[in-house]
């Protein structure tokens, strides 16, 4: 999402916030607070942006469009999917750093309830879509597979389409970007990612083109 | 490969051999790769489990759920992509992710939740094939689980109630519908000259919602207007699944 938003070259501040799911109009986050405006969840968001005046796609012709929308739902159907059963549903995980961690702005006993209560959400979520009774391994399966796609579509290319970021290179970016760098009790997974080293590439040039301001003055 | 490959599914009609999108997605694959297919069409015997339709049974293996049907079929060396590049072999597995995401709620809505659909159509179709007492319960518990997949992907607190959620995925479909049609274009499948994965999936998901005759329509009025997806599924149909004994010949579109 911040990565989107600077590759538009918005201004932006990001903050951290405990209640944030609360706050957010539709229960999700990220969302975003412009003026007396609140935004939630990435395809709003974009949208909003877009009536502003700032598209990362105009560019794209509609076929390309059409795929750059599915490779979108690829990365949410898959990456996301993937990180939240492995943040909910994979049993080491919660026990160590998951229920601590979403529970710890709370005082005894509500971290415990609250971090329960979104465990049991997520696990009635996985099992509504099939993936109640995937094991650790198949889950690891998806993600190879969905990065291998990646990979294959990304090929040498700076970007995934042209040689201008859109949607999909936030999205991709801000996934990756989170699997290789949050602590978890393995390593499995984001040795997975690091099997493919144009996504590496991929995301440690954005990481300098758009977190270090180096190459701000790129952007037309 | 001798062994034998059955699969079972729920049965046909409306000239489609079956009305289940998952079970439709499987024959396609095996017609597509000319993998030899049993089919065991689910009936009112108590024989075989109809929970996780379609499930492949080979000797040693029980295989459930079209992915790993279709990747297993892909290991027996049955692969209708081996003439796909990388590249389009990572769009297929984009556009279903698509079709799973923007098209299937609303598909579900229509057969399952609808409730003109549902109580009309949907449940005498499935009830009149599932032995007594079951047939009073599964069509139940499969409308309910529908709903709990929809709600739940879809659905956002506090919109945890169907209508609210329903003008959405409706609007995403049809977006969905658009973004095949673009991309489908004038082409004879989505990858050239002969079918792969993407369109048995296509297939799967569309042609139930364009032949089956339902009271509340908007959807498939939608599907109706984009003439290369209705192209594509006669296509198929009449390709693959003319009635009766039908050979599997490559691309044998001489009628």
């Amino acid at each position: 999402m911040v990565a989107f938003l600077q590759m538009c070259n918005l201004p932006i501040r990001v903050e951290c916030r405990a209640n944030a799911e609360y706050m957010s109009p539709s229960g999700k986050v990220p969302f975003i607070h412009v003026g007396n405006q609140v935004v939630s969840e990435l395809g709003p968001i974009v949208q909003f942006v877009k009536a502003k005046g700032h598209s990362l796609s105009d560019g794209l012709d509609e076929v390309q469009k059409a795929e750059m929308k599915a490779y979108m739902e690829l990365v949410n159907n898959m990456l996301l999917t993937a990180e939240l059963y492995l943040q909910w549903c994979d049993e080491a995980t919660v026990g160590e750093i998951t229920h601590a961690r979403y529970g710890s702005p709370y005082p005894w006993p509500l971290n415990h309830i609250l971090a329960y209560q979104k465990q049991w959400e997520v696990k009635r979520k996985m099992k509504a879509i099939g993936w109640g009774n995937k094991t650790l391994d198949q889950v690891l399966e998806d993600v190879d597979q969905c990065c291998q796609a990646l990979s294959q579509r990304l090929g040498t290319q700076h970007y995934f389409f042209n040689k201008q970021p859109t949607e999909l290179d936030a999205l991709v970016f801000g996934h990756l970007y989170t699997i290789l760098t949050t602590q978890l009790t393995s390593d499995e997974l984001s040795e997975k990612v690091k099997n493919y080293s144009n996504l590496l590439a991929f995301c440690r040039r954005i990481e300098q083109c758009y977190f270090e301001d180096q190459c701000k003055g790129r952007l037309s | 490969m001798a062994a034998p490959l059955e699969l079972s599914c729920w049965g046909g009609g409306w000239g489609l051999p079956s009305v289940h999108s998952e079970s439709l997605v499987v024959m396609a694959y095996a017609k597509f790769s000319g993998a030899p297919l049993k089919v065991n069409v689910i009936d009112k015997t108590w024989r075989g489990s109809r929970g996780d339709v379609p499930i492949l049974t080979t000797e040693d293996n029980i295989v459930s759920q079209p992915a790993k049907i279709l990747n297993f079929l892909r290991k027996q060396k049955y692969n209708a992509d081996c003439e796909l590049s990388a590249k389009q072999g990572a769009d297929t597995l984009a556009y279903i992710a698509l079709l799973e995401e923007k098209l299937l709620p609303a598909v579900l809505h229509t057969f399952w939740v609808e409730n003109d659909n549902y109580f009309t159509v949907t449940k005498p179709w499935f009830a009149s094939r599932i032995p007594f007492p079951l047939s009073l319960i599964l069509p139940g518990r499969m409308s309910r689980g529908a709903l709990n997949r929809i709600l739940l992907t879809r659905g956002e607190p506090p919109l945890y109630h169907v209508n609210e959620v329903e003008a959405k995925i409706y609007r995403d479909a049809k977006e969905c519908l658009n973004l095949l049609s673009n991309r489908l274009g004038t082409s004879q499948f989505f990858f050239g000259d002969t079918p792969s994965t993407l369109d048995a999936y296509v297939f799967g998901f569309l042609a139930p919602l364009y032949k089956v005759h339902f009271p509340k329509v908007h959807l498939q009025e939608h599907l109706k207007q984009l003439s290369n997806l209705c192209r594509l599924c006669d296509d198929i149909l009449n390709s693959y699944f003319r009635h009766g004994p039908v050979a599997f010949s490559s691309m044998n579109r001489n009628q």
